[in-house]
């Protein structure tokens, strides 16, 4: 049964991973290569506000590309971000797929309606809202807390967003009886809360000295749209699976209930 | 059938944990685990710059 699940969420992320993957490679990649080449303090041609006086800090006006030792090449670290693409997909449909399984009779709507509420709830919890207070970095990005203090921030954001989910999921719920809209603008105010409260109490931890800060915004703008179009690509991709299964699926359910002792 | 009144949360978990081994268990927790770390967690160097590209346009954290 939650194999079963499991099994589709793995293939819904296979499918999702390859169009992220080829995303990695074909866009993402030569995009951040060209912010570092900005960040790095060469590359005139391409540089507008952000380059002239600040180069990277540990690279004092570099006049070729990536002094900005690397343990690894390009060519691998293309490779291996493209296929670290689909793992991370895989991983997101795999952990979707269990939240699925184990959520699906309190979710709203039909199967797709199902599937995309609980993707939103994931790409709130797990990105959006931890971006509030820590912004997809740029290459350049300089940040006022370590690394562990970081990932614990983002490990917290990650709880409340899921809480806040929770919480106005069961608000739809308990209130959708009610008319569907009013519930809908009541179920969203734990999300409202923790969003504004992320957006105005924290600090702000990342900067971008290095990088102009129109194109900041246009790489992060990219890491917003490609992660909500990869949850929204495993979200089809499982309904479409899951629904394609369909029948069996209730039947393996029913299965699986009947052979319950019964309580 | 009563599809209606026994499919509720509750009971997704308990036909999860009494139709799976707690083998099958350990190793769905473990799944999750291992990707979540070898992705996220990760910070030796050569591991962490291969992960250069993917960890900048998935907006991870770590750097």
């Amino acid at each position: 049964m939650l194999a079963d699940y499991l099994k589709r969420g793995v293939a819904a992320g296979l499918v999702a991973g390859v169009a992220y993957g080829l995303y990695i490679v074909l866009v993402a990649s030569p995009l951040l290569g060209a912010v570092h080449g900005l960040g790095g303090g060469h590359d005139s041609d391409h540089a507008h506000g952000g380059e002239a006086g600040h180069g990277h800090a540990h690279e004092a006006g570099g006049a070729h590309g990536h002094e900005h030792a690397e343990a690894v090449s390009e060519t691998t670290a293309a490779i291996v971000s493209a296929g670290s693409g689909v793992l991370w997909a895989i991983l997101l449909a795999g952990t979707f797929a269990i939240a699925y399984y184990l959520f699906e009779p309190a979710l709203p709507g039909d199967v797709v309606g199902k599937a995309l509420t609980l993707a939103a709830a994931g790409f709130f919890s797990v990105s959006l809202l931890p971006w509030l207070v820590l912004p997809p970095m740029v290459p350049g990005a300089e940040a006022s807390l370590g690394i562990d203090a970081r990932l614990a921030t983002y490990a917290g954001l990650v709880a409340a967003g899921a809480l806040a989910s929770g919480l106005s999921l069961a608000g739809y719920r308990r209130l959708a009886a009610g008319g569907r809209y009013r519930a809908i603008a009541l179920a969203s105010l734990p999300i409202a809360v923790v969003v504004i409260a992320a957006a105005t109490l924290a600090p702000s931890i990342v900067t971008q000295p290095a990088i102009a800060g129109d194109l900041v915004t246009a790489v992060q703008g990219a890491t917003v749209l490609s992660q909500a179009a990869l949850w929204a690509c495993l979200a089809g991709c499982f309904a479409w699976f899951h629904r394609r299964a369909g029948n069996a699926g209730t039947d393996r359910l029913e299965t699986d209930a009947a052979s319950l002792p019964t309580a | 059938m009563t599809v209606a009144e026994s499919d509720t949360v509750r009971n997704r978990v308990r036909i999860a944990q009494e139709t799976m081994t707690p083998g099958q268990l350990a190793a769905l927790l473990a799944f999750g685990a291992a990707i979540a770390f070898a992705l996220v967690f990760v910070q030796e160097p050569l591991v962490h710059d291969s992960l250069h590209d993917f960890r900048h346009a998935a907006g991870i954290t770590c750097h």
